[in-house]
C-alpha cells in the first residue's frame, strides 16, 4: 500500500510517463485519479493531522484500487464476473469501475471456490457454458471423487434463496445508496448543502490588478502554480478567481492561509498592484464574492442592443432565433454599410489593420444604418456579392454576411448582446416596424419590446383576473387573483387539487387566462394600447383579437389584456389634437387632420397631406391672436374669419390659422381631409369678420383721424381702448436711463403693463425694466427718438393747453389709440405745442425747415394724419403702425403702407375729398402744382405707398413726399395760406358726402370753427412729430420736451 | 496542469458539467480531465461545440479542490487542480445531461438559472 502512495506521488509529478500507473489508469476512474494528486501534495506536506478527513476517503481509494489491481493480476475469470457484475448494477444504476471492485471485494472468497460450477448452472445453455466445456469433460472425475464442493454449493444457494428477496433488496439498495452518497459528494452534487464557508477556511484576500488583466493574471498564476508543483515545492494559496467586468474589474481573490503566502506567489505578477494594500475579505461577504449573476434570457422577437461588433455597437437588433445550446443567437440587424465607397483603393492593408489597433473599440465614422441596397453594393463590390434567396425573400450573401429583407441576419454569442436597458426609441423601432407591415407574425414587435420592459411589474394584474401559473413549480395552477402587493400576486386556485387554497405567485410565472370570444382591452405594454376587442385566437400567452375600432386583428401578450365591458376609448394618450397646427420642421407647419395612435396626419402649409410620426413634431406652434394677413382687396384677415376662395373651387371657411400670409381654413361641410384646406392669403376675400370690424374696402380714414373721433368737447365719451396688436416698442432699440443697466443699449422684445422686457446688445441677456427707464433711440444713429411712453407725466399739462376742440379730439383719440401711455405722450407735444405755436406764425417759417409737416399741418384734417403722419416719421414707421393702428382700430400693419400712402393721399385726398380712387393720384400732383414743384415727388408716393402694403414702399415714399412738401413749404410761406383754403374748401363737401370723410368734415368743422388755429393746428400739430426727431431744428425749438 | 497561455486566451472554454476552461484545442486533444467519462469530448468537435461553452465568466484558478473552500463552493471538490469558471452559460445538450446523471454526476447547471445557495442566516 505504502509502495503505492509512493508511486502516485511521483505520478502526480507526471502522469504521462510513468508506465506502472497505466496499468492501472486503464482500471481506475480519472476522477479518482485526480483526487489522489491534492492529497498527495499535502502529504508531502507532512501535515497528517489536517488531512485527516479527506485520508480516509483516500485510503479507501486505495485499498479498492489495490484490490483491483490484484485481481487484475492473479485472476482473469474475474472479467467473467465483472461482466455479471455490470449486468446486476445496470438495474441500479450504471456502475462505477472503481465501486465494482468494492463489490467485488465482499464476494471474492466466496466465489473464488466456486467461480466455475456457478457460472455454467446459472447461465446454463449459455456460450460461458460451451466455454467452459472441455473443463466439464475434464471435471466429472474429480467430481466424482468429492461431490462435497457440489453439496456445499447446493447449501448456499438454499441457503441465498431462502434469504428473503426484501432484505436482499434492502442489502443492496443501502449499498448502492452509500455508493452513490459518495459520488456525489465527490462530483460535487447539489444534494449536498453548499458549503458555507467557517472561519476555519482558510482566508480570502482581494488584491488590486490592472482592470483588464484579471484574466491574464488568474493564468499567470496558474502557471506559477504549476511551477511550483513540478518543482516540488509546496503550493500554499489554495485558490485565486476573478470576477470579471462589471463592478468587480480590477479586483482579484487570493484564497490562503496567511497573507505572506499570497503575496510569495503574486509579487512578481505583472499587472498586481501590491502597492495598495490587500483586504481581508469577511467570513459573512465570501459566498456573496462568488455569487453567479443570472442573465435574462433572451427571448426570440426580442429586442437587444448589440455589444461586440464595434460596427454594430449599441444598436438595436431583434433576436431572430437563440441556439440550442443557448450560447448563440442569431439577430437581425439595420446593416451599416459602406459598400467600399469610402475605400481608399491605394491604401495598404496594414494601415488599416494599425487602425482598429489604435482605436480601441470606439468607432470612428461608421457608416449610417440603412437597409442593404443591392444596387450600392453591386457598385464596387460585385465580387463580394452574392445572390441567395430561394424563397421569396430576397437574401444576399455580401462579404460573408447574410442580408435578408435588407437586414444584416448575423449568428452572435450572447454575450456579444445585451437584453438589459434596450428601450429602442421610437425612431430605431421604424426600421424593424417595416417588416411589421408585412406580415401579422411580427406585427407584435412592439409589444414585445414593451412586454419585457412591464414584465417586472404586477400592475398590470387586477384582482379578479382568472390566471394561470405557467412557470415553475406551480405550473399549470388556475386561479383567480385575489391581489397584488408589488411583484407577488395571491390568487385563489379554482381547479384541481388545490382548488379554493390561496397561493401567492410572483408576477413573472403568471399569464392571464381568457377565452374565445372574451371582449377585452389592452391596457398597456404595446401600441394597441386600449383598444378593445374580441378574442379570437389564443397561442401559449399570446391572444390575438379583434379590434372593435379599426376591424383589424391585432396579437398582444394576455398579461397586457384586461376584461373589459366598456367599448374603445382611444387616442386620449396622444399630445396632439385635431387641429392643432404643428412645427414638422423649420420652415414647416402643419395642421392636424387626424391623430392616430402613433401617426398624425397633417396638411402642411403647401396644402401637402403627410403622414409623421409623433415624435417628428417638434412642438405645437399654437395659435397666434394677433396674427394678421390681408386679403386680396387688402383688408385683414383674423382668426376666425369667414373667407371665400377667390377662383379655383371658390371654397369657404372660416380661417383657422394664419401662417406667414398661409391661411388654414376649415369649413365643416368638406369632406377631404377633415374639412380643412390650405391657401394663400392673398387668394381670398373675406366674407365676413368675426369681430365685427368694419371690412372696408380700404382703410377708414376718418376712424383713424383722432381728431375726428371725439364728437363732444369730452373725450371720456370715446370708447374703450380697444387691444390692437403689439405695442409699438416691441423691437424698439432703446437706452435704459436708468438703473443698474443705465446707458446699455437693448431691444425692446416684450412689454407688459409698465415693464419691458429688454435683450441687451452687450451680453446676451434679457432684463426688465420700467418703462420710463428707457428711451427710444434710434438704431442707425443713436438719436434719440421721440417717443410717447417716454412723457408719461407731461401730457397733461400740454393737454390743459391745447385748444379744446383740438384737445378734446385728439388727446383722448391719441390717449384710446394704444397705450394708455402713449395717449398723454401724443397730447404733451400738442400741449406743448400750443403755446409754441401761440408763439406765432413766425413760427411755421421757421419751421421751415421741417416744412413738409407744416404743409401738412395745413392739411387740418391731415393734422391728425399729421400727427400719425409724423408719428410714423418719428418712429421710423413703426409709430405710424400705432397712430394708425390708433385711429382706425384696425391694428392691421400691413395696411400701415396704406397709411403711409394717407400721407401723400391725405394730401390729395383731403383737396379732392375722396381718398381710394386711384385718380386722386393725380389729384395729387395737382395739388402739388399749387405747391410748386413737388409734383413729381407727391406723385410718386402716392401709388407707391398704395399698391404696396409694405412698409419699404412706406419708408420710401413718405420721406420723398415729405420732402416733396418740405421743399414747397419753405419756398412759399404762401402755400400755408392756400393750404388750408384748399382743404377747408373740399372737406365739408365730402363730409357730407360720405361717412369716413366724416371726420374730416368734424374735424373740418373744428378747423372752421377756430379759423385762425385752423393752419396752426395743422402746422401744430405735425411739428412735434416731424420735428422732435427728424429735423433738429425743432426739436431745438421745443427742448422743454426732450 | 496545463497552463494556458495569453495569446490563447481567446479560444478559451468552459466544460459546462464542471466548469473547467481549457483551449479547443485541449479539449480536443485530452477531453475534459473531470468529465471526460460520460462527455466523451476528446477529438470529438460536435461534443465540444455542444458541451463547453465559449461564455463564462469569473476565471478562477484552484491549486487543491479539497482544501479550498472556493473550490467546495464551486462544487469543484474532487475535480482536478486547474482554472475553472465561476459562471459558465449555456445549456446542456439533454443527452450530455442524461449521461452525467448516468455517471452519478448530478448536473446542476452554472449559468446562475438555478438557485443553489441556501439560505445563508439560519
Amino acid at each position: 500500500m505504502s509502495g503505492y502512495d509512493h508511486r502516485s506521488g511521483s505520478e502526480s509529478e507526471d502522469d504521462d510517463f510513468n508506465p506502472e500507473p497505466m496499468v492501472d489508469e486503464d482500471d481506475v476512474a480519472t476522477t479518482g485519479n485526480a483526487k489522489r494528486k491534492p492529497t498527495v501534495v499535502a502529504d508531502d506536506n507532512d501535515d497528517d493531522e489536517e488531512q485527516a478527513a479527506p485520508r480516509k476517503e483516500d485510503d479507501a481509494d486505495e485499498e479498492d484500487e489495490e484490490e483491483g489491481a490484484g485481481d487484475d493480476v492473479e485472476n482473469d475469470d474475474d472479467d467473467d464476473e465483472d461482466d455479471e457484475d455490470e449486468d446486476e448494477d445496470e438495474v441500479v444504476a450504471r456502475p462505477h469501475k472503481r465501486r465494482k471492485k468494492t463489490k467485488r471485494n465482499i464476494f471474492v472468497d466466496v466465489e473464488a471456490e466456486v467461480d466455475d460450477e456457478e457460472d455454467e448452472e446459472e447461465e446454463g445453455d449459455d456460450e460461458v457454458a460451451e466455454e467452459v466445456h472441455p473443463d466439464d469433460l475434464l471435471e466429472p472425475t474429480g467430481a466424482d471423487l468429492d461431490d462435497r464442493r457440489h453439496r456445499e454449493l447446493d447449501m448456499k444457494r438454499q441457503v441465498n434463496a431462502q434469504k428473503d428477496a426484501e432484505q436482499l433488496a434492502k442489502e443492496l439498495d443501502e449499498k448502492y445508496r452509500r455508493r452513490e452518497m459518495q459520488r456525489a459528494q465527490k462530483a460535487a452534487a447539489g444534494s449536498v448543502p453548499m458549503a458555507l464557508p467557517t472561519v476555519n477556511d482558510p482566508s480570502i484576500w482581494g488584491l488590486r490588478v490592472r482592470p483588464g488583466k484579471e484574466r491574464e493574471v488568474i493564468l499567470a498564476i496558474t502557471k506559477r502554480i504549476d511551477d511550483l508543483n513540478r518543482a516540488g515545492q509546496p503550493v500554499k494559496i489554495y485558490s485565486a478567481f476573478e470576477r470579471g467586468g462589471g463592478t468587480m474589474s480590477g479586483y482579484l481573490y487570493v484564497e490562503a492561509d496567511a497573507k505572506q503566502d499570497i503575496i510569495q506567489i503574486v509579487e512578481t505578477i505583472p499587472n498586481v498592484f501590491m502597492g495598495q494594500g490587500q483586504i481581508a475579505i469577511e467570513v459573512k461577504e465570501r459566498p456573496d464574492l462568488l455569487r453567479k449573476r443570472k442573465r435574462t434570457p433572451l427571448e426570440e422577437g426580442g429586442f437587444v442592443r448589440m455589444v461586440r461588433p464595434a460596427l454594430y455597437k449599441g444598436d438595436l437588433a431583434k433576436v431572430v432565433e437563440v441556439h440550442a445550446n443557448g450560447l448563440d443567437c442569431t439577430v437581425q440587424l439595420v446593416p451599416r454599410l459602406d459598400y467600399g465607397l469610402g475605400e481608399d483603393a491605394n491604401a495598404a492593408n496594414t494601415d488599416n489593420k494599425r487602425k482598429r489597433g489604435g482605436n480601441f473599440g470606439r468607432t470612428v465614422d461608421r457608416p449610417d444604418q440603412k437597409l442593404f441596397n443591392e444596387a450600392e453594393a453591386k457598385k464596387k463590390h460585385m465580387k463580394h456579392l452574392n445572390l441567395g434567396g430561394s424563397t421569396g425573400q430576397k437574401t444576399f450573401t455580401y462579404k460573408g454576411d447574410d442580408y435578408q429583407n435588407g437586414y444584416l441576419i448575423k449568428d452572435v454569442r450572447i454575450n456579444f448582446v445585451t437584453s438589459e436597458n434596450v428601450k429602442p426609441s421610437m425612431e430605431e423601432m421604424q426600421f424593424f416596424a417595416v417588416t411589421g407591415a408585412d406580415g401579422t407574425e411580427t406585427l407584435d414587435l412592439i409589444a414585445v419590446q414593451a412586454a419585457q420592459k412591464a414584465a417586472q411589474s404586477g400592475s398590470s394584474f387586477v384582482s379578479g383576473d382568472s390566471v394561470e401559473i405557467y412557470d415553475g413549480e406551480q405550473k399549470g395552477i388556475r386561479g383567480t387573483t385575489v391581489s397584488v402587493t408589488g411583484d407577488i400576486v395571491t390568487l385563489k386556485v379554482t381547479e384541481g387539487e388545490l382548488k379554493g387554497r390561496r397561493i401567492d405567485a410572483p408576477v413573472k410565472t403568471l399569464r392571464k387566462l381568457f377565452r374565445e370570444g372574451d371582449h377585452v382591452k389592452v391596457i398597456g405594454g404595446s401600441k394597441y394600447i386600449d383598444e378593445v376587442g374580441m378574442v379570437t385566437k389564443i397561442k401559449n400567452d399570446k391572444i390575438t383579437l379583434l379590434c372593435d375600432s379599426t376591424q383589424a386583428e391585432i396579437t398582444v401578450f394576455s398579461k397586457d389584456l384586461k376584461r373589459a365591458a366598456d367599448s374603445a376609448t382611444l387616442g386620449n394618450d396622444s399630445d396632439f389634437e385635431l387641429y392643432d397646427l404643428v412645427q414638422i420642421d423649420a420652415s414647416t407647419v402643419g395642421c392636424v387632420i387626424k391623430v392616430d395612435r402613433e401617426v398624425l396626419r397633417v396638411v402642411d402649409q403647401n396644402g401637402n397631406v403627410r403622414s409623421i410620426i409623433h415624435s417628428q413634431v417638434s412642438s405645437v406652434v399654437g395659435r397666434n391672436k394677433n396674427a394678421v394677413a390681408t386679403d386680396r382687396d387688402g383688408s385683414e384677415i383674423r382668426n376666425d374669419d369667414t373667407v371665400k376662395e377667390h377662383g379655383g373651387e371658390g371654397r369657404q371657411g372660416k380661417v383657422i390659422y394664419i401662417h406667414r400670409g398661409i391661411l388654414f381654413i376649415q369649413n365643416r361641410e368638406l369632406v377631404e381631409n377633415g374639412g380643412l384646406f390650405v391657401t394663400r392669403s392673398t387668394n381670398v376675400a373675406t366674407m365676413a369678420a368675426k369681430s365685427g370690424r368694419a371690412q372696408a374696402t380700404g382703410p377708414d380714414l376718418g376712424a383713424l383721424n383722432p381728431a375726428l373721433q371725439p364728437q363732444g368737447p369730452n373725450g371720456s365719451t370715446m370708447p374703450p381702448p380697444r387691444s390692437m396688436g403689439r405695442d409699438k416698442l416691441i423691437g424698439k432699440t432703446v437706452k435704459i436711463r436708468s438703473g443698474p443697466y443705465k446707458t446699455l443699449l437693448g431691444i425692446v422684445k416684450d412689454t407688459m403693463n409698465d415693464e419691458v422686457r429688454i435683450e441687451l446688445h452687450t451680453k446676451n441677456k434679457q432684463i426688465s425694466i420700467k418703462r420710463t427707464s428707457v428711451k427710444v433711440i434710434d438704431p442707425i444713429t443713436g438719436n434719440d427718438m421721440d417717443f410717447g411712453g417716454k412723457f408719461p407725466n407731461r401730457s397733461r399739462g400740454g393737454f390743459a393747453g391745447a385748444t379744446p376742440n383740438h384737445n378734446g379730439g385728439r388727446t383722448p383719440a391719441w390717449g384710446t389709440s394704444s397705450r394708455s401711455s402713449n395717449g398723454p405722450s401724443w397730447g404733451t407735444p400738442s400741449g406743448g405745442r400750443t403755446p409754441g405755436w401761440g408763439g406765432g406764425g413766425g413760427r411755421t417759417p421757421g419751421w421751415g425747415g421741417d416744412g413738409g409737416r407744416t404743409a401738412y399741418g395745413g392739411d387740418g384734417g391731415r393734422t391728425a394724419y399729421g400727427g400719425g403722419d409724423g408719428s410714423r416719421t418719428a418712429y421710423g414707421g413703426d409709430g405710424s403702425r400705432t397712430a394708425y393702428g390708433g385711429a382706425s382700430g384696425d391694428g392691421s400693419r400691413t395696411a400701415y403702407g396704406g397709411a403711409t400712402s394717407y400721407g401723400g393721399n391725405d394730401g390729395s385726398r383731403t383737396a379732392y375729398g375722396g381718398f381710394n380712387a386711384g385718380g386722386r393720384t393725380p389729384g395729387g400732383p395737382s395739388w402739388g402744382n399749387s405747391g410748386s414743384n413737388p409734383k413729381p415727388n407727391l406723385s410718386a408716393p402716392t401709388p407707391a405707398s398704395y399698391n404696396p402694403p409694405t412698409p419699404g414702399g412706406y419708408s420710401a415714399s413718405t420721406p420723398s413726399g415729405y420732402g416733396a412738401y418740405s421743399a414747397p413749404t419753405p419756398g412759399g410761406p404762401l402755400m400755408d395760406a392756400p393750404t388750408p383754403g384748399n382743404f377747408s374748401a373740399p372737406t365739408p363737401t365730402d363730409t357730407s358726402a360720405n361717412n369716413p370723410p366724416r371726420g374730416y368734415g368734424g374735424y373740418g368743422g373744428g378747423y372752421a370753427a377756430t379759423p385762425a388755429a385752423a393752419p396752426t393746428p395743422g402746422a401744430w400739430a405735425e411739428t412735434p412729430w416731424g420735428g422732435a426727431p427728424e429735423t433738429p431744428a425743432p426739436s431745438g425749438e421745443d427742448p422743454q420736451y426732450e | 496542469m496545463s497552463y494556458i497561455p495569453t495569446s490563447q486566451a481567446r479560444h478559451m472554454r468552459a466544460c459546462m458539467v464542471c466548469s473547467i476552461v481549457r483551449t479547443y484545442t485541449m479539449f480536443m486533444q485530452s477531453g475534459c480531465p473531470n468529465c471526460d467519462s460520460f462527455l466523451e469530448l476528446t477529438g470529438n468537435a460536435d461534443a465540444i461545440q455542444d458541451c463547453t461553452s465559449q461564455v463564462f465568466e469569473g476565471l478562477l484558478t484552484v491549486s487543491n479542490t479539497s482544501k479550498s473552500w472556493v473550490a467546495r463552493y464551486q462544487r469543484l471538490e474532487g475535480y482536478i487542480p486547474g482554472i475553472y469558471a465561476i459562471q459558465v452559460e449555456g445549456i446542456l445538450p439533454e443527452d450530455a445531461v442524461v449521461a452525467a446523471e448516468q455517471a452519478g454526476v448530478h448536473y446542476i447547471p452554472r449559468d446562475g438559472s438555478v438557485s443553489e445557495a441556501l439560505p445563508t442566516e439560519g
